[in-house]
């Protein structure tokens, strides 16, 4: 897998943002994605990013599914941002590993459909490589574990090229997804790698970021058959 | 994704490069998205319209299509009015990826430029930008 993606070999510059605000990780996508819809030949990103604690809206929206006053965010310090994305109303916080490729999909010959599953592939890939083994539920997408939601995947596309991404709970604090219905579901539990790992070795277990970056950077190669520079200089 | 040659992509229509579709008749055109476009998104589960009425230059923003997770935008391939939009997508999206060039059209559009569709590619154009 997944022979289905059968792209042209491209190269990308890879860049660890760490922990930076969402609005201006988005900054930096539309940036970059602005420059490559004026000049097609510049090469494509991929940013590996945790944020700060953050509700984000899809374009068909999503704040109806938001359960909690706007000032009990405000009160909180948490960001609402609306967005261009696909999906739903989603959460993000330090300790999600989250993955932005700006990619003209055109020239890579990657069809959107099989980017998103790509992307999915990516996630179960790296939650397998950890012990916890991952399903995908044709009619609600993302990435599960048993009936836990562990990853989402949202993109916006202009001129075939990508921005946002993915999106896997690591050891992020699960209770602001209590406070929607993430995704537009109603009742979905979510769950993160190491809360599983706890559940299924019965021991307090530590995931390191840096050990899933390496692992989206390696798995993203490989399923979407690109080669990596690595941006090492802060944004 | 489909082979190029298994493209349904009909000689009587022009193509854009963000792989719209266009047919004039008279000084009004039919816009959708090409067998191409809809193949590559995948199941639609949302298209986003304009208001009749509403008018845009050649390669505006004029809407989106959500095929599963992922939005993606839609471009004038002229400029004029929207004189009529496809409502049959508010219920049924899917007649975009079953039928794109019959049921699944999207926009008819007054062109404001009759010039501008005939610098659009025909098949055998787009059929080389494809394969470029």
């Amino acid at each position: 897998m997944p022979e289905r993606i059968r792209s042209r070999l491209r190269t990308c510059v890879f860049q660890d943002l760490q922990v930076l605000e969402y609005r201006r990780a988005l900054d930096l996508q539309v940036d970059a994605r602005n420059a490559k819809i004026r000049d097609r030949s510049l090469q494509d990103h991929l940013f590996f990013v945790q944020h700060p604690p953050v509700f984000t809206f899809g374009r068909r929206g999503g704040k109806e599914n938001l359960m909690k006053p706007d000032n009990f965010l405000e009160q909180q310090g948490i960001d609402m941002v609306q967005t261009d994305r696909g999906g739903n109303i989603t959460y993000h916080g330090p300790g999600q590993a989250v993955l932005y490729p700006v990619v003209d999909l055109e020239r890579a010959r990657i069809g959107v459909a099989d980017f998103v599953y790509g992307l999915e592939e990516i996630m179960g890939r790296t939650a397998q490589d950890f012990g916890v083994a991952i399903t995908r539920d044709p009619r609600n997408r993302g990435m599960w574990t048993g009936s836990r939601k562990i990853g989402s995947v949202g993109l916006s596309i202009k001129h075939g090229i990508s921005i946002h991404g993915l999106a896997l709970n690591v050891s992020l604090d699960l209770t602001p997804f209590s406070w929607i219905n993430p995704c537009g579901l109603s009742r979905v539990a979510m769950t993160s790698l190491e809360q599983e790992m706890q559940i299924s070795q019965k021991k307090d277990i530590r995931v390191s970021m840096d050990a899933v970056k390496e692992k989206f950077a390696t798995y993203f190669c490989r399923v979407f058959n690109f080669q990596l520079i690595r941006e090492t200089t802060h944004a | 994704m489909k082979e190029i040659d298994d493209l349904n992509l009909p000689e009587d229509v022009k193509y854009t490069k963000d792989h719209e579709w266009a047919n004039a008749e008279g000084d009004t055109v039919t816009i959708g998205i090409n067998d191409y476009a809809q193949d590559q998104l995948g199941e639609i589960v949302f298209v986003e319209l304009p208001e009749v009425g509403d008018t845009f230059s050649a390669e505006d923003e004029f809407g989106s299509v959500e095929s599963v997770k992922a939005v993606s935008e839609l471009y004038m391939p002229i400029s004029g009015e929207i004189v009529a939009v496809n409502e049959n997508l508010e219920d049924a999206p899917e007649l975009v990826n079953e039928d794109c060039y019959q049921g699944g059209w999207i926009i008819k559009v007054k062109s404001s430029d009759n010039s501008e569709i005939n610098e659009l590619m025909d098949k055998a154009a787009y059929l080389e930008m494809l394969k470029g």
